[in-house]
């Protein structure tokens, strides 16, 4: 259990040490034993003189037991704050009033307290304040993440910034974190995971792999290569709405969560609402469905935000956009089954890539166009990206292929994100050496 | 995951290349080798398809077979996934349906079991499935080598029909996996039944286009009984994944070790229940095939 003060951020004791500490031992003793406090109060009683101490000093000696003294009593003009379980009130409130013992109320309800102590040290628990201790083979909440991000920027300012590129429908930050060794406009790679909500795995990848890029910066000669000559932006939360809704409602919710008037279902496939192909094929108009393309291309504020950022950037070589699952390394098309111009090089470069990501941990990938390998989508990030000249268009589907799906066990984010990046690598090792 | 322990592969590509097996190389003498410029669409309702057109579609006969296999074979220790789909043929009738002959590998659902069996033990199966279009319920016929010998799976079942008469009741469950995918051990029996229940259920729902996966468990009620069946009811969650939805399906099952799998169900973009019972006469029978 972390010492931190209740619900502080201060590094110094509060004022309120001791109370802190036997609170922190009711919680203990809750969790052990799970005892329930609910309607027990803290009264504190000033007693006048000796004898109205020693009156308070007969409740102590009472069986069974009434009273719990956190304060004991010492001298008069000292309070003495006494726990009292809820059964107990009654008789206690009476044996002070007739004495004439005057008393007030501290803590109304113990277990209240408690509960909102509990949340309040799980809430600073998680919002680590290094991230050092954060935990790359775990799931994260939306909060954690963002949390990680400022600490990791702070780590890394050398390399590692943080980019707003805009908000959600509910107005939550979208936040990109850009990798670079200087230079004005570097030719750039694009990296964005989570673009559906449920695909949890692919933030963690996310996460990881930025980890992974400044651990290896300077000893990976072909990291080093990359970063010398490229920026990479990386954008992990792409669907924050969709995330905090799988964390609080429902787990396998796919989409952003805007709502339009007069329509009663929520949310736009983000993966549809790209403008290439937008409402053909494997999409779908309407709103109650999981593919819903939205209204209009980039009607929603996730799509745009990246499609301006992208666009007034002007010099993205590779777009590279992580969902799960499958086990499979895609490029475009996804609207039709009409091949790319470089299709021939793709395949190639996807082929090299599988076989990087399988030797690590014996996994195996398909590859091919989207269209003819998963099935055919209209409106989808990377053939946008194609064609808006970006000749680097890859889509991954990561673990697993059925088994677990998108609930994969914690257990497997490291392995996953270890022979993904093997397959990143190359293609970024490539896009650095096919300058266009 | 447990990576599979043979000599590296080559990776899978598109549909012009599955894994090659000697079989398979003769057929593919017949088709493109290099990718995916789309199918071949031939659609003559008499002639074989080569294998480079459907890969998805043999894996969609694959899949059918597959869930109806594990129905058939009724036992919750003996599940088996889809590991390689070999070979197959095609005939599609555009109007009709298709039909589809396909030989794949299998392994076993459950992970830990590839440690103690023996490194990269496989089933294999072969199956001949009919789509019709529009039609739900596939025809089958599907026969696959032993994977597990019969005395230990049976030993496995009723290991496993005890732990579930020993659940406490009312079972308090939230979801099976939790949302992080984790499955606690003392509930594990009631997620492989509610798999075994699920086959059915997938069986009946796959198409030439669609495919589902039990993504999870929302609810869980077991039922005490007078006949020492287990009896009980659950909600899962079945992930579509052509339209990406989730099917949420109410389904009640009957078992005991060694009899047929009695199983309703009701799922939320099909109107009325369905029901099945385990004695229709099926063909899903494992034998050894020495040829295999």
């Amino acid at each position: 259990m972390q010492g931190t003060p209740a619900g502080g951020t201060s590094p110094g004791p509060s004022p309120m040490d001791r109370q802190t500490l036997l609170v922190f031992s009711l919680i203990l003793a809750a969790a052990l034993g799970q005892m329930n406090f609910t309607g027990d109060q803290v009264l504190r009683v000033l007693a006048k003189d000796e004898k109205q101490l020693s009156l308070l000093r007969d409740l102590e000696g009472l069986k069974p037991q009434k009273v719990d003294f956190w304060r004991g009593p010492a001298r008069p003009s000292l309070p003495v704050d006494m726990r009292v379980p809820f059964s107990e009130l009654k008789y206690i409130k009476a044996y002070l009033e007739s004495h004439g013992l005057a008393y007030s109320i501290m803590i109304k309800d113990i277990q209240v307290l408690l509960d909102e102590e509990k949340e309040a040290m799980a809430k600073s628990r998680r919002l680590e304040r290094s991230t050092s201790s954060f935990s790359y083979s775990s799931y994260h909440t939306l909060e954690e993440i963002y949390s990680w991000i400022d600490n990791f920027v702070t780590e890394h300012s050398d390399i590692v910034s943080k980019i707003q590129i805009g908000n959600s429908f509910e107005n939550r930050s979208i936040l990109v974190l850009k990798f670079s060794t200087g230079g004005s406009r570097h030719p750039a790679i694009w990296i964005d995971t989570g673009i559906h909500s449920r695909e949890w795995i692919t933030h963690a990848t996310g996460i990881w792999t930025a980890n992974k890029i400044v651990s290896d910066y300077g000893k990976d000669r072909v990291l080093t290569d990359i970063l010398k000559a490229m920026d990479i932006f990386i954008e992990l939360v792409t669907n924050p709405d969709g995330f905090a809704f799988t964390h609080s409602m429902n787990r396998l919710w796919r989409k952003n969560k805007s709502i339009r008037p007069g329509i009663f279902c929520i949310g736009v496939d983000l993966n549809r609402n790209w403008k290439s192909g937008f409402g053909g094929n494997g999409s779908n108009s309407n709103p109650c469905s999981e593919t819903y393309h939205g209204p209009s291309p980039q009607s929603e504020p996730e799509v745009a935000a990246i499609v301006n950022f992208i666009t007034a950037h002007g010099n993205f070589k590779a777009l590279i956009s992580i969902h799960s699952y499958s086990q499979m390394l895609m490029y475009p098309y996804g609207r039709s089954l009409e091949p790319v111009s470089n299709q021939r090089e793709l395949y190639d470069l996807a082929k090299d890539a599988v076989e990087a990501l399988y030797k690590v941990h014996g996994i195996e990938y398909f590859f091919g166009s989207i269209s003819t390998t998963l099935y055919v989508a209209s409106g989808i990030t990377v053939d946008w990206a194609y064609d808006s000249g970006i000749k680097y268009a890859f889509s991954f589907e990561l673990r697993d292929t059925g088994r677990y799906g998108f609930l994969l066990p914690a257990t497997q984010i490291i392995p996953t994100a270890q022979e993904t990046w093997m397959a990143l690598r190359t293609i970024m090792e490539h896009t650095l050496n096919h300058p266009y | 995951m447990q990576p599979r322990r043979q000599p590296p592969p080559a990776p899978r590509s598109g549909p012009g290349n599955p894994r090659p097996t000697p079989l398979l190389a003769l057929l593919l003498l017949l088709a493109p080798v290099v990718a995916p410029a789309g199918s071949s669409g031939a659609e003559n309702p008499a002639q074989p398809q080569d294998a480079g057109v459907p890969r998805r579609l043999l894996q969609q006969a694959a899949r059918a077979a597959l869930h109806f296999f594990n129905f058939r074979a009724g036992s919750p220790s003996a599940l088996r996934v889809l590991a390689e789909v070999q070979e197959g043929r095609a005939w599609i009738n555009p109007k009709e349906g298709c039909k589809v002959d396909v030989v794949f590998s299998t392994e076993r659902y459950k992970p830990e079991s590839l440690l103690q069996e023996g490194e990269g033990r496989l089933g294999k199966c072969s199956a001949r499935v009919v789509f019709k279009n529009q039609k739900p319920r596939p025809a089958i016929n599907v026969t696959c080598t032993r994977l597990i010998e019969k005395k230990k799976r049976q030993q496995e079942d009723y290991l496993l029909y005890k732990q579930m008469k020993q659940l406490k009741n009312p079972l308090e469950i939230v979801s099976i996996p939790d949302n992080h995918g984790h499955i606690d051990p003392y509930l594990r029996p009631i997620w492989d039944l509610a798999f075994l229940g699920s086959s059915y259920v997938m069986w009946e729902m796959t198409t030439q286009v669609s495919h589902y996966y039990l993504a999870q468990l929302t609810s869980v009620r077991q039922w005490k009984t007078n006949d020492d069946t287990i009896d009980f009811d659950y909600t899962v969650l079945l992930h579509e994944l052509s339209t990406q939805e989730i099917i949420p399906c109410h389904i009640h099952l009957v078992w005991y070790p060694g009899k047929p799998l009695k199983v309703k169900y009701h799922c939320q973009e099909l109107q009325t229940p369905e029901e099945a019972s385990g004695t229709e006469e099926g063909s899903a029978v494992p034998t050894e095939l020495s040829n295999f």
